[in-house]
């Protein structure tokens, strides 16, 4: 406990020396640079940072005397949404543009820390983008962020065995659990596994078991309800429990397995199936990848008769409501999430653009041959539950769903408790 | 007036003492008593409401129970290991020297580091530890160290155990120079057994400093954070959830600082007791 109260109180100093910190240079920048208008962008660690360096320098030669200064975060959303939500809490203008995860724009709107950025989008508003992440975006019918790159949940496959034995992508959960075993049968390779997913108690686990309940037509929460009682939701856990224990599909090791975890293994040619983000595919096709050329992306099967329906994640960009330079940070919004600068990052980092348009670029298309699967996948993704209680139910559910896959309790009794912690949380806003 | 000037020279250390560890209990102890979610804009007295809450939140007591078995296990555990090798470490040896420096790497190493390399070796298919036992043929089949309900536990247990046990092992180290040479040689001289030896005098003479290990070593094991934090995120089914990584996610991830208050006080709280309790032993044992 001392140490939680040193942790606690150092967490403290160390957000109060960063908020000075970034005071002093604010000041320090704003008497030296006479003339000069600094904009702070605050954003997560990025893959080749000269990517966005040099879309950067391209605002700031499109508006001479405007100094753009980049402040990375560390890679954890976690730690991101600590800072931001520490910083904001202070009324900090120490940064004015910030990248947002999709699953805080709820909270941050309704905290106030949001710019509406309604009035300067116009009448159009989001018209373009694509439906996920303009929902996530808007808050009681305002806009409160623009999309910058969107993400989902995919299948990735091993073409070279799925062809070997004459099977194209599984649809349903059923089909992949029949293709997984007659390759795995047919393999006879100890270390050889069908499905693989991120089972971790942690935010990722919701966003795959939400995949599985969204597809078999389930929902997480209705009005102030939990919706988690239902037939369609204790169904889908106990097909991801049963993908374990009962026809071991997965392998045990999705309990413990995060996004890196799952993508070294399917890197590594020891998995038919894994669920995954598009990050993945980039690095399997780099060179010295074992599995170059064999792996192929897919829509994420569903149950029968339901539509697939992966996960959104993804970032958008926002700006603080403390900004000095509420204008000119708008500008650089604008900028960045420009369908040219998407097209950018989509074609050097492989960030999957949040407009429907850029599906369609004939340039785009050439350099990358899953842009069908990934554009299916966008379309389809589903956000996770709309609520500025969002992080507060996760945290609830995470362990609930980790006893229901492991079969620690059986899921009807899982969805229960979860229910009953989650209408707890979902009671707040009335009071 | 010596009396007021030797209060002078120490109020600085009281003030400072003040300033970083009694203010800052105080105050969680005061947040305790609220309702307070700034992100929701929510902040309010409620009295004892978070306590009451707080005695009927089953994951308040799993991690609590957790927190205790992580700690009994663990320690003592690295008390039977650590004295085993300051016993080791005490004889006379060619290259003693750089052996007793070599032992203390695992404590040196900062613990989130450590954690990163157990993970590796924990990792179910590339791990090196299953690699192991299943060369040496204890396992079939590989083990999912830190995705199992009963393993993962006691995963964390054995990462423990090798980072700080070095540690117990140098305090007793300490103490085991401090028996003069003379109790031995009467004890050799009056016919005393290795055995008898051991229970007669050295356990005796080190008591004290078993009793020291078993204080920081019980204190710091309860206060299990960043161990767990990296490794399984209290994960699976919150079977390695300890109390420090709950209140983390109350206070940090979800930013309820007044429930998230009422677990770390909670936690303060047991944690005093405990060291209350070593210190007692400590002050029996050396009175008589």
């Amino acid at each position: 406990m001392r140490s939680l109260i040193c942790r606690v109180g150092s967490g403290a100093c160390f957000i109060i020396v960063l908020a000075a910190l970034a005071g002093c240079t604010r000041e320090g920048t704003m008497k030296d640079a006479e003339g000069e208008m600094k904009l702070v962008f605050t954003h997560f660690k990025v893959p080749s940072p000269e990517v966005l360096s040099g879309l950067i320098e391209a605002f700031e030669r499109q508006n001479p005397g405007v100094k753009v200064v980049e402040e990375v975060l560390p890679a954890s959303t976690d730690q991101q949404h600590q800072y931001y939500a520490t910083a904001l809490e202070g009324r900090s203008a120490a940064f004015d543009v910030f990248a947002l995860d999709v699953i805080w724009i709820q909270e941050f709107a309704r905290a106030g820390w949001l710019l509406d950025l309604t009035p300067r989008l116009g009448a159009t508003r989001l018209a373009g983008f694509l439906p996920g992440p303009v929902e996530a975006a808007t808050y009681k019918d305002q806009i409160y962020a623009v999309p910058w790159f969107a993400n989902a949940g995919i299948l990735y496959f091993r073409k070279d065995l799925l062809s070997k034995y004459g099977f194209a992508p599984p649809r349903t959960f059923t089909e992949l659990s029949q293709q997984a075993m007659t390759i795995l049968e047919g393999e006879e390779d100890p270390n050889l596994k069908g499905f693989v997913w991120q089972g971790k108690q942690y935010e990722g686990l919701i966003c795959v078991a939400l995949e599985f309940i969204h597809g078999n037509g389930g929902t997480v929460i209705d009005g102030r309800r939990s919706a988690l009682r239902d037939k369609k939701a204790v169904e889908a856990l106990q097909l991801m429990h049963d993908l374990i224990s009962v026809t071991r599909v997965s392998p045990p090791l999705v309990t413990s397995a995060d996004e890196e975890a799952t993508r070294h293994l399917f890197g590594a040619g020891r998995a038919i199936f894994m669920r995954n983000w598009p990050y993945a595919l980039a690095l399997y096709e780099q060179e010295g990848s074992k599995i170059r050329g064999m792996a192929g992306m897919a829509t994420l099967p569903s149950f029968e008769g339901y539509q697939s329906a992966p996960t959104l994640g993804g970032w958008l960009l926002g700006v603080n409501r403390f900004s000095t330079r509420p204008d000119l940070a708008w500008k650089l919004v604008e900028f960045l999430s420009s369908q040219a600068s998407q097209k950018v990052l989509a074609m050097k980092l492989g960030f999957p653009p949040p407009r429907d348009v850029l599906y369609q670029d004939a340039e785009l298309k050439k350099g990358n041959p899953f842009i069908p699967p990934l554009y299916e996948a966008m379309r389809l993704a589903r956000p996770r539950p709309v609520t500025p209680f969002y992080l507060m139910i996760s945290q609830l559910l995470q362990p609930e769903f980790s006893a229901a896959i492991m079969g620690v309790k059986p899921p009807e009794q899982a969805l229960e408790d979860a229910s009953r912690l989650m209408e707890h949380v979902l009671k707040l806003e009335i009071e | 007036m010596r009396g007021d000037r030797a209060f002078l020279m120490i109020l600085p250390a009281y003030l400072l003492i003040g300033a970083v560890a009694i203010f800052p209990i105080l105050n969680a102890f005061r947040i305790s008593l609220d309702r307070r979610m700034p992100v929701f804009g929510i902040s309010y007295f409620v009295g004892l409401d978070n306590y009451r809450f707080l005695i009927q939140d089953p994951r308040f007591w799993q991690s609590f129970l957790n927190t205790t078995y992580f700690s009994m296990l663990s320690v003592s555990l690295e008390l039977t290991l650590g004295l085993i090798m300051a016993l080791l470490l005490h004889g006379s040896f060619r290259g003693r020297g750089l052996l007793r420096a070599v032992v203390l790497i695992p404590w040196a190493i900062p613990t989130v580091v450590s954690a990163r390399m157990w993970e590796w070796i924990l990792n179910p298919d590339f791990g090196l530890l299953n690699y192991l036992l299943q060369q040496i043929g204890l396992l079939s089949s590989p083990l999912n160290w830190l995705g199992d309900r009963v393993f993962a536990m006691h995963a964390l247990i054995l990462a423990d155990v090798w980072k700080t046990s070095p540690f117990v092992a140098i305090i007793l180290l300490a103490g085991l120079q401090m028996i003069p040479e003379e109790l031995y040689e009467a004890a050799r001289v009056d016919g005393a057994g290795g055995w008898q030896i051991f229970r007669r005098i050295t356990f005796p003479l080190l008591l004290p400093f078993i009793l020291i290990a078993l204080l920081f070593r019980t204190l710091d094991a309860f206060r299990i954070f960043d161990l767990v934090y990296v490794l399984t995120g209290g994960g699976p089914a919150n079977t390695t959830e300890t109390l420090s990584l709950y209140a983390y996610k109350l206070l940090f991830q979800t930013l309820q600082f007044g429930y998230g208050s009422a677990v770390a006080v909670a936690t303060f709280l047991t944690v005093l007791l405990i060291s209350a309790a070593c210190i007692l032993l400590l002050r029996r044992q050396s009175h008589g």
